[in-house]
């Protein structure tokens, strides 16, 4: 066990954050930060995506072949935490990276990796991700979105919904049924999508935070050649899984512990300034323990995914304990965004715009957001479900 | 960076276990309910595979070995049940092994290892527990040495301890230190406790002007130093045996959850049982990180030690107190039965869930460390 990092993970590091200081704009953070404005503001993630991949800090970890720098994995950690530390925006094509990208690497023939991979790294192409429906949320594996064979084609007919990032997308990696007749785990198939397609639309949906990152995507007759199948024909299930486990597993987490953290530093700064009567907020001591459980669950997250890390760097895979990351997180930050508001105290009704509200409203946008965390990508009955009966062994639900 | 343990740690604790199950059980520990609860069986053979050892350096015939080695043992001593006073006698090594003289250290370690000799912490006082700032107990200067008063509760086995490793305040400016005393010196007087753990034994040691030398106070001068560093490795090791009592009664629970048939089927298969091994399951992982953080500090990482260790304690003592709770609940009527097992490791989890601070003063340390980090100190 040694949580220090050699000469040359130190190195790294600080030229990472040498040139993320270096290419943010100036006044970052402080001054200036991102546009209000929804478009404006993916376009600028877009951009700084684009930057980063022009300074060679995209695709750490890849393999060269594919565009990557075969970099260690800890070396992708370290950056992840650097660009999460200087408050760089999250990307556009986080999809694209972090789902697209290891599902072709594990499932994907060569000349998919070859054609699909270094345009994400580029960002040239951002994907979106097409698994709910409307009638197929926890229950994933009942998609009727069909994909019937014609030719040398594949038809598709259906609706997703809930598709993160469709209106800014190239792309779509789907979940199709290519066999109603068979039991309905074994008649999916993983599609990989050109939105430029005819026959696809995409409608926005505004969510209780009052963005509108998600839309839902109709498909209607879309023609995607049979060369744009991953895996084999009906073989999808066990291929979303592995789209699943990176989605839900530490890589993803570690970046977020960092967002979080920072949040509750400010959290603590806000606690310790607002007043409450004749002392400061923080020397009430129900609130100073729900501090605290917030400060040592966060600092915990970060452990629990260097864990897991540890364990990816011995080479193995992610399976179905990735689940245990992501129920654990997902609550950690709702009671952490709950305390935020109960430091605000009085002032919590208040929004951004209002000049009377501490932390300029993040508190209140990010407790609706983090109203999301334990529904998407797998709500908690579903995580819970799979550590159950996939770790646990427990029997299957009727 | 690497945050797993090495094939050596993993076979340790696989030769623990191991020998565990040969040599130990539930229903041994139930008969130590009545007499002096000592297995002496139990306590040759944990020394003979090195337990004692384990944090005893080399050149006093110990293993030489760290905290972080002994992170997978205590949490398999948590699982097991292992009574004490091992756990505690491992604590008294570490601090000798830190802070004692050459004297002190050569008088006992060598004996520690070899399992001959018991040495006790004697740390908790029943109003301030075992936060030095509300000590009370006493050394007064004198011109043998020092005069020490005061009464300490849940000393672990004193009765059958060579030496106690005492918490008092030295002197006139109240410096906080250790000393060892001998338990049958005079002015000492023992009084054994009625435990909530019903297989444990400790006492009320009541220390009336006991008379010491400065070559029984731990390291010849008073060190606040040894004393933080007895109550932080106290801390942590309840946390890595809170850890392992929780990871036993998870698998109880899910064992019982899977072959436990109502309704035609194993409650195992009802969402309302399994989603609560589930959460349990989180619980243990996480308790897991927490402790063995807390054991890497207190080996490799001084700075981080306050608050690794006040993290596991207050984690694990939640966690555990959650798991145990739940998996009574998830046996029904049957788990609120004395004949079965699961409230021994509840009584156990309890009882190590105040030891060495609780989890309200462990959080409150790291809320005041963190302020302190922002520059705001409250």
């Amino acid at each position: 066990m040694d949580f220090t990092y050699s000469a040359e993970e130190d190195r790294f590091r600080q030229d990472a954050r040498t040139w993320i200081r270096a290419n943010l704009p100036a006044g970052w953070g402080l001054t200036v930060h991102e546009s209000e404005d929804e478009r404006e503001r993916y376009m600028f993630r877009l951009e700084w995506e684009k930057q980063l991949y022009a300074g060679g800090w995209a695709g750490l970890a890849w393999p060269r072949e594919y565009g990557g720098r075969g970099a260690t994995l800890v070396e992708q950690a370290i950056l992840a935490e650097e660009l999460a530390s200087a408050g760089a925006p999250e990307g556009l094509n986080i999809i694209g990276r972090n789902l697209t990208a290891p599902t072709l690497i594990h499932h994907g023939t060569e000349a998919q990796r070859l054609r699909f991979l270094p345009p994400i790294l580029s960002c040239e192409e951002v994907w979106c991700q097409g698994f709910s429906e409307p009638n197929a949320g926890s229950d994933l594996a009942s998609v009727r979105t069909t994909a019937v064979r014609d030719g040398d084609h594949f038809v598709v007919n259906g609706q997703k919904t809930w598709t993160s990032f469709a209106h800014y997308a190239q792309w779509c990696f789907m979940l199709v049924r290519t066999d109603p007749a068979a039991p309905k785990h074994k008649g999916i198939s993983f599609l990989l999508v050109d939105m430029r397609t005819p026959g696809i639309t995409v409608r926005p949906l505004r969510q209780i935070s009052g963005e509108s990152e998600f839309n839902e995507t109709f498909f209607d007759n879309v023609r995607v050649p049979v060369e744009n199948l991953v895996g084999g024909l009906n073989e999808g299930w066990k291929i979303a899984m592995t789209t699943l486990a990176h989605e839900r597993g530490p890589e993803d987490a570690l970046g977020r512990q960092i967002r979080f953290k920072r949040e509750l530093g400010v959290m603590l700064d806000v606690a310790s300034s607002q007043r409450r009567g004749n002392r400061a907020a923080v020397d009430d001591s129900a609130l100073r323990q729900k501090l605290a459980t917030s400060v040592i669950e966060i600092e915990l997250m970060r452990l629990n995914c260097l864990r897991s890390f540890s364990k990816m760097i011995q080479g193995k895979q992610l399976g179905p304990e990735s689940s245990f990351q992501k129920l654990y997180w997902s609550h950690v930050a709702q009671r952490m965004y709950e305390t935020g508001m109960e430091t605000l105290g009085p002032t919590a009704p208040l929004a951004a715009g209002d000049p009377a509200v501490p932390g300029a409203g993040m508190f209140q946008t990010s407790f609706l957001q983090s109203r999301a965390f334990t529904i998407y990508s797998g709500t908690s009955e579903i995580q819970r479900n799979i550590i159950a009966e996939r770790v646990l062994g427990l029997p299957k639900s009727p | 960076m690497n945050f797993d343990f090495g094939p050596d740690q993993y076979m340790f604790q696989d030769s623990v276990r191991g020998f565990l199950a040969d040599r130990w059980s539930t229903a041994r520990l139930r008969e130590l309910m009545t007499g002096d609860g000592f297995d002496s069986t139990l306590w040759q053979g944990l020394a003979e595979i090195g337990l004692p050892a384990i944090l005893v350096p080399e050149v006093h015939g110990g293993l030489g070995l760290g905290f972080v080695d002994l992170a997978l043992v205590l949490e398999e001593c948590g699982r097991a049940l292992v009574p004490g006073p091992l756990v505690e006698t491992m604590l008294s090594a570490d601090a000798l092994a830190r802070f004692g003289t050459p004297a002190q250290q050569s008088a006992l370690l060598p004996a520690i290892a070899e399992g001959r000799c018991r040495v006790v912490p004697a740390v908790t006082e029943a109003e301030g527990g075992c936060d030095p700032e509300l000590m009370q107990t006493t050394a007064t200067k004198n011109p043998g040495g020092w005069t020490l008063s005061g009464r300490k509760i849940l000393v672990a086995y004193a009765g059958l301890a060579d030496r106690l490793l005492v918490s008092a305040r030295f002197g006139p400016s109240g410096q906080a230190g250790l000393v060892l005393v001998d338990p049958n010196a005079t002015g000492v007087t023992r009084r054994p406790h009625a435990l909530f753990d019903v297989a444990a034994r400790a006492d009320e040691v009541v220390f009336d002007a006991v008379q010491v030398t400065a070559a029984d106070v731990l390291g010849g001068e008073p060190s606040t130093a040894a004393l933080h560093r007895l109550l932080d490795a106290g801390a942590a090791a309840s946390a890595l045996q809170m850890t392992g009592i929780a990871a036993r009664m998870l698998d109880l629970a899910v064992e019982y959850a899977g072959q436990r048939v109502q309704f035609g089927r194993p409650i195992g298969a009802f969402q309302a049982i399994k989603h609560r091994c589930a959460d349990m399951m989180v619980l243990v992982e996480t308790s897991r990180t927490a402790a063995y953080y807390a054991a890497w500090a207190l080996s490799s990482g001084p700075d981080e030690v306050a608050q690794a260790v006040s993290m596991a304690k207050a984690y694990c003592g939640d966690a555990a107190r959650n798991v145990c709770n739940e998996t009574i609940q998830i046996h029904g009527g049957i788990g609120f039965a004395w004949e079965l097992d699961l409230h021994l490791y509840l009584r156990r989890a309890k009882s190590l869930e105040y030891a060495y601070g609780d989890a309200t003063a462990h959080r409150e340390r790291v809320l005041t460390a963190a302020l302190l980090a922002r520059g705001k100190a409250a």
